[in-house]
């Protein structure tokens, strides 16, 4: 058996630890938000990137801890990549076709 | 013997994986769901952007960065109040599976009725869902975000209906509550990509 299932899952108390630490970093993310709106120079080449990273973050911490993913056989996390993967594919299609084509409709 | 060799086909026929068929299928969903979102993402993606020959009113013109903040905040903590339903369940607790359940509910309910809300502030100040292809992209990305949404509050509250009248819940519905939890933590990634991609990235 897989080392996986034997891994406690999260007390309360780290549950609540963890929501705390999603609090901050939507904090962060909005407080990048209104520095680009104050600091112009700053423009979008350090805040996008920044923001993908901590929604990004976001994401992994509650599908690994909330949603228990790191404690699921590896079907599960096959399964679940494959599509979010997928998704990343057609979004980067999109992006790649909006560069690509001022006139795409 | 019949009746113990049939529980074994029974339970092979449901675990041949090893994870239950229906907690597998759940998973399988949320997966098909991110090309749903993908799709509709896109779409906006797609709009947000473009100038139009007519006069319109662009989304980003009309975006309550800190209001549509604290619905997000709302939206996490949703997350965490569901995640306490669950381990009380599993610690057997009913009555604070129930308060859980409620709480998670009630703050889907906070999240809607802003997102209501906003909507509502939106078509008043002149943007609707054919004012232009980025309005139309937003109120489908948002408006089908909610409607998901509004389907998770409708199986909690049958969950916390069940429980009430059953007195408890049992160990088949304390799955169906694994899998109500899963689909409710999925609405609430989606709107963490959400809020980023289409809020808070110029």
């Amino acid at each position: 058996m897989a080392d996986h299932e034997h891994i406690p899952h999260p007390t309360p108390r780290q549950y609540v630890q963890i929501a705390v630490l999603l609090a901050v970093l939507t904090a962060v993310e909005v407080g990048l938000f209104y520095l680009e709106e104050g600091v112009e120079q700053i423009g979008t080449s350090i805040t996008a990137p920044a923001l993908i990273v901590l929604a990004f973050i976001k994401f992994a911490i509650v599908v690994g801890y909330y949603m228990h993913i790191r404690y699921e056989k590896p079907l599960v996390s096959r399964f679940f990549a494959t599509g979010f993967i997928a998704a990343l594919v057609l979004y980067a299609a999109v992006i790649l076709a909006m560069l690509f084509s001022s006139n795409i409709l | 013997m019949a009746d113990i060799a049939h529980a074994d086909a029974h339970h092979d026929e449901h675990e041949s994986t090893g994870i239950d068929s229906r907690k597998l299928g759940m998973w399988v969903f949320l997966s098909s769901e991110f090309f749903f979102f993908g799709a509709l993402i896109s779409n906006y993606m797609l709009f947000k952007g473009r100038d139009f020959a007519y006069e319109t009113i662009m989304p980003r013109e009309l975006y309550d960065i800190p209001f549509t903040s604290i619905s997000s905040f709302v939206l996490l903590m949703s997350s965490l109040t569901m995640v306490l339903a669950h381990n009380a369940l599993a610690e057997g607790d009913q009555n604070r599976t129930r308060t859980w359940l409620l709480a998670t509910a009630m703050l889907g309910m906070v999240f809607i009725g802003g997102q209501y809300f906003e909507f509502t502030e939106f078509i008043l100040e002149g943007m609707t869902l054919t004012s232009n292809p980025a309005a139309s992209a937003f109120f489908m990305l948002t408006g089908f975000h909610g409607g998901h949404v509004f389907l998770g509050i409708v199986m909690l509250l049958s969950l916390y209906g069940i429980s009430r009248r059953n007195g408890q819940l049992s160990e088949a519905q304390g799955l169906n509550l694994e899998l109500v939890g899963l689909y409710w933590h999925f609405v609430d990634i989606i709107w963490i990509v959400i809020f980023t991609i289409v809020y808070l990235i110029p």
